[in-house]
């Protein structure tokens, strides 16, 4: 059944694979500027966050974030593409391929795509920063990783599908999506925000995923319920965006 | 089986409070050249649309190959070919990997799809620009490629959508010589606005407009309907025209007359008036004589009495 999904995400791949290198320099800069800003410029100002040094603090949620917000661009702007430049989803639809089949490729390859640069980006920040975690801790940092890409991905392929114009999606990006991430935890611990707030902060699956993400990597501590909190997003989303996929194309 | 391939009963789309379709009836013949003329927004694409699966009709009912739009679409994506009215080339992809995923997603295996897509290739004149994008080809190129694209998985129906709107008359001719080659091997409907084109094309010819079937035959049983009349148009040189147009509009033969400026425009009952008015104009300081082209707007004229668009 999902010969279809198969030749599209191949199709997806083939293209990634034709432009990886200037795809990756571009998604590796902004994680590593930001790392170098905050890491290192601030570290001596800011020491120890949780028991950690700083620049070892933001390191795994500047990680996650490159992968789950390559999961929603890759997402969010194929689907707008080729459902509204190229065509080339009706050109899909026409073959006996069903809807289903292409928006689980496309959300196979943000997904790819997310998990692809998230790597990349650890790759560099492992080789040219001091930032040291025990290797097995990472089999635990992917009970993150993987949902939270997924997650994104299908976030990024609902906006793709709902939204018609571009600068609406850049919006959504702007007010939504990244204040989502910055506000999870990625520059602070939780315990900064005032009391009342907390409980709240921790309803996000985007808190769930960066908290969990980071105390799997650094400590080796896995929070089993901030992981399945992730999981369940990333399959209810997964369900949603299926439907409104499905839902929009029979319009 | 019938000897229908496509079928529509009452079919009817409404767009909130527009109807695009009227309770559309239609049969196309298997293996014809099937042409659905109208101008714009006479609702073809919609048509078009909801015989390829892509849209839901309001109501009725539709078949291709016998199976129901709204129950077997999977069945029926299975047997068409579709050029639509847009481009729809990957541009990220060359010619030859969108033949190639085209093929992917009809479930067809390599060693199946490879040797076809050389044939087409080779067909649409593309076999020296297969490894090259959409983007560097010509209006008339990618228009081919598409048709090729629609074609890898030798469908029982082909669908095209204003084929050569937008092409050079050179290039709209080949791609009408690429369409012609494919005649009795499939059924084809196409939708244009020339009239010349479906001419040129097809079997039978539909003419649609605000939804609504206005009337369907063949080639030369529309041309009988559209009567033996013929329109002139004869410019002037100096002010003559004036004259001469009061003149030409009291001979019986002339069915009707106009003037703008210095030419007059007269419609006669048949081209054998032609020398009565010829000879009625001696010594007249007649410029040219022009025969105006039958366009899609004559047939319309004679057909509904007003024209296409007021
Ligand atoms: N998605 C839509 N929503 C609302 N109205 C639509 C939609 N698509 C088409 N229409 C309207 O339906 C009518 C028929 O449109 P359609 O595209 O089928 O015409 P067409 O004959 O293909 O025209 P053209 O020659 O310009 O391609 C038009 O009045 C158009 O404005
Ligand atoms: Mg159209």
């Amino acid at each position: 059944m999902l010969k279809g999904s198969m030749a599209i995400w191949l199709r997806d791949m083939l293209i990634l694979r034709r432009s990886i290198f200037s795809e990756l320099f571009a998604v590796v800069a902004y994680p590593l500027t930001i790392y170098m800003a905050f890491g290192i410029g601030m570290q001596g100002y800011i020491g120890l966050v949780d028991g950690a040094p700083y620049s070892l603090f933001i390191a795994p949620g500047l990680i996650t974030m490159t992968a789950v917000n390559a999961a929603y661009n890759e997402s969010v702007w194929s689907l707008w593409f080729h459902r509204r430049v190229q065509f080339t989803i009706e050109s899909y639809r026409v073959t006996p391929v069903s809807v289903s089949e292409i928006v689980i490729a496309k959300i196979f390859t943000g997904f790819t795509h997310g998990i692809i640069k998230g790597c990349a980006v650890g790759l560099v920040i492992f080789s040219i920063t001091p930032f040291r975690f025990p290797i097995e801790n990472l089999l635990q940092y992917f009970l993150f990783l993987i949902p939270g890409s997924a997650l994104f991905s299908c976030a990024g392929i609902i906006s793709g599908t709902i939204m018609d114009k571009p600068e609406t999606i850049g919006k959504v990006e702007a007010v939504l999506v990244m204040p989502l991430i910055f506000m999870s935890g990625l520059f602070f611990p939780l315990s900064s925000y005032p009391q009342p707030f907390i409980s709240w902060v921790r309803l996000l699956p985007t808190t769930a995923l960066f908290e969990g993400a980071r105390s799997a990597l650094i400590a080796g501590e896995m929070l089993s319920v901030s992981a399945l909190q992730v999981t369940l997003s990333a399959i209810i989303t997964f369900i949603m965006a299926v439907y409104i996929f499905r839902y929009k194309m029979s319009e | 089986m019938s000897t229908a391939s496509i079928v529509t009963r009452s079919l009817t789309k409404s767009y909130s409070s527009l109807t695009a379709l009227d309770s559309f009836n239609l049969e196309v013949d298997r293996g014809s050249i099937f042409g659905m003329l109208g101008p714009n927004g006479a609702g073809k694409t919609t048509l078009i649309r909801i015989l390829t699966t892509l849209m839901r009709q309001s109501s009725g009912e539709a078949s291709i190959e016998g199976f129901d739009t709204l129950l077997s679409g999977r069945e029926i994506r299975r047997v068409i070919g579709v050029v639509s009215q847009e481009n729809s080339l990957d541009r990220y992809l060359t010619a030859r990997e969108n033949l190639e995923l085209h093929a992917r997603l009809h479930g067809m295996e390599r060693r199946f799809y490879k040797t076809r897509i050389d044939e087409l290739l080779e067909l649409m004149g593309l076999t020296g620009r297969q490894q090259d994008f959409p983007d560097t080809f010509s209006g008339g190129m990618q228009r081919r490629l598409v048709i090729a694209r629609a074609l890898v998985h030798k469908p029982q129906v082909l669908f095209l959508d204003e084929p050569t709107t937008g092409l050079d008359p050179q290039s709209r001719r080949t791609v009408w010589e690429y369409v012609r080659s494919l005649a009795g091997s499939m059924t084809i409907f196409l939708t244009t606005h020339y009239l010349e084109e479906a001419e040129h094309l097809c079997d039978r010819i539909a003419i649609m407009d605000h939804g609504r079937l206005i009337t369907v035959g063949s080639i030369q049983e529309l041309k009988d309907r559209l009567s033996g009349a013929t329109i002139y148009e004869i410019e002037f040189s100096g002010d003559g025209a004036t004259h001469y147009a009061a003149l030409l509009g009291s001979m019986s033969c002339v069915m009707n007359i106009s003037r703008m400026e210095n030419k007059v425009t007269v419609t006669l009952e048949c081209w054998e008036c032609l020398s009565e008015i010829v000879t009625a104009l001696n010594g007249a300081p007649v410029r040219r004589i022009l025969l105006k082209e039958r366009t899609l707007e004559d047939v319309f004229i004679s057909l509904t009495g007003k024209k296409v668009r007021e």
